[in-house]
């Protein structure tokens, strides 16, 4: 009788063990339109609901265990005065790209609306209903899908800035790969001196981003303003409009014998306590995948 | 642990709950710079007061959930609460029911364990990363909460499952023999 049990517990994980390694070998190895992304959206669809649901019942929950947190740290005060400077910091972003790509681009933006949203998006503002429980995932889940026009590759901003890029989409949810995701990389431009490198996260350290393959000529400082490049090339368009702040430089000192400047970023937007986005729906010119 | 329907029935809602709970609730609020691991604590309890089969069924469920509201890599998750609740019911098998007092290190341990397995699967599936003192930071914080939150979820996860139980003295009382699952239809 006992050793009947042994056998059983033993198959019982061993049939785990082996469902797990199939699940994340397979996953890897099929196409994002694949059987077990197809079904994985498929119970995201499903749970939804739910999800948004639980959400909205533990606010109050999840506030209240916050604002122990917040007055701990003192956030109250500091979170007016981020708002205040995310608004300079957007006027100032603007300002700075308008001069910057002259008159001719400036009038290209008053034709199209101007500021960050290029012309044939519509920016849709989304909860955050989900998010990673790790520091090795950047992606959250919001509550807008492909039925309110969201689609892959649309870019994502919070308040303060650049958040990330949408990843997956189904009917009433989309996956947010944030910028701090190891798979994220951003073309930014440096401002005011305009020196353009990519945008890449530190993986395991969602505080600090690095500008890679800066040239090393050119000369940067401390504070400066990091804004999305932006770069249209035939194939090769950013899914980025140009122009949305992504960081201030942190650590702009030059090492000898570097072929490129490898600069040090701090995110404008707070990316791990973000209620709201706004998706630039169509920015991205992706395909829905709604399962 | 007796597995009738209604015991069945309980543990999906369980199950249910905890995943929408670790996506909605437990990731979503920062103490101290981190978030506390509900899901982990849940299937620690589940292995603690089932055995080894429950747990690791009940975190493979739990983390497979997670790993499709989160549309991230299908399986990780999983594959570290699996883990998780099978040590927590061989625990349960080997040294018998915990004390109290042995819950939150249960609790802390098994959040600390899950931690790094999920850090070395990711690894392990080409995430090119630095284990840097945020990640550890992370951890460690994650392991403090999980020990602070292990006993109210050890005593919630017990109330849903009471009539399952197969009550018996806490360890150092009773004999080392394990724990048999019974199953009546």
């Amino acid at each position: 009788m006992y050793r009947k049990q042994v056998r059983r517990r033993r198959a019982v994980l061993v049939l785990l063990v082996v469902a797990s390694l199939a699940l994340l070998s397979l996953y890897f190895r099929e196409g994002s339109g694949g059987p077990l992304h197809t079904l994985q959206r498929g119970v995201a669809a499903v749970l939804g609901p739910f999800e948004e649901g639980a959400d909205r019942a533990l606010k109050p929950a999840r506030d209240f265990v916050n604002w122990f947190d917040e007055t701990f740290e003192a956030r109250g005060e500091n979170e007016r005065l981020s708002e205040e400077l995310a608004e300079t910091r957007d006027e100032l972003a603007q300002a700075q790209t308008t001069l910057q790509q002259g008159d001719e681009l400036g009038r290209l933006n008053e034709l199209t609306g101007g500021g960050i949203v290029p012309a044939g998006t519509e920016p849709v503002t989304a909860r955050v209903v989900g998010r990673s429980p790790s520091v090795w995932y950047s992606t959250v889940t919001i509550d807008k899908g492909t039925s309110a026009g969201v689609r892959v590759d649309d870019a994502v901003v919070a308040a303060d800035g650049l958040a990330g890029r949408v990843t997956a989409t189904t009917r009433g949810t989309a996956q947010v790969t944030l910028i701090t995701d190891p798979n994220s990389s951003v073309t930014g431009r440096v401002q005011p001196s305009g020196a353009t490198g990519v945008v890449e996260p530190t993986v395991g350290d969602p505080e600090d981003l690095l500008l890679n393959f800066v040239a090393t000529n050119e000369d940067i400082a401390d504070g400066e303003m990091v804004v999305t490049a932006g770069f249209a090339g035939g194939d090769l368009d950013s899914v980025f409009p140009p122009g949305i702040p992504i960081g201030e430089v942190t650590d702009a000192s030059l090492e000898e014998q570097q072929a490129y400047q490898r600069i040090h970023l701090r995110a404008f937007a707070n990316l791990r306590d973000m209620e709201f986005v706004r998706v630039l729906a169509g920015s991205g010119g992706g395909e829905g995948g709604d399962g | 642990m007796i597995l009738t329907r209604g015991i069945w029935v309980r543990l999906v809602a369980l199950v249910l709950f905890t995943a929408l709970a670790q996506v909605t609730f437990f990731s979503k609020i920062e103490l101290f710079g981190s978030s506390p691991d509900g899901a982990v604590l849940v299937v620690a309890a589940v292995g603690l007061l089932g055995g080894s089969v429950a747990g690791a069924v009940c975190g493979f469920s739990i983390g497979l959930l997670v790993d499709c509201l989160l549309m991230q890599t299908l399986g990780a998750f999983a594959a570290a609460l699996m883990a998780a609740g099978y040590l927590a019911g061989r625990y349960r098998e080997s040294v018998g029911r915990p004390k109290r007092r042995v819950v939150p290190l249960l609790g802390g341990g098994l959040t600390l364990f899950a931690a790094f397995a999920f850090a070395a699967i990711q690894i392990g599936t080409g995430i090119d990363a630095d284990v840097s003192t945020l990640v550890v930071r992370d951890a460690l914080v994650k392991t403090l909460l999980g020990a602070a939150l292990a006993f109210p979820v050890f005593w919630l996860v017990r109330l849903v499952l009471r009539p399952a139980l197969i009550e018996d003295a806490p360890s150092g009382r009773r004999p080392t023999a394990p724990r048999p699952l019974e199953q009546r239809g």
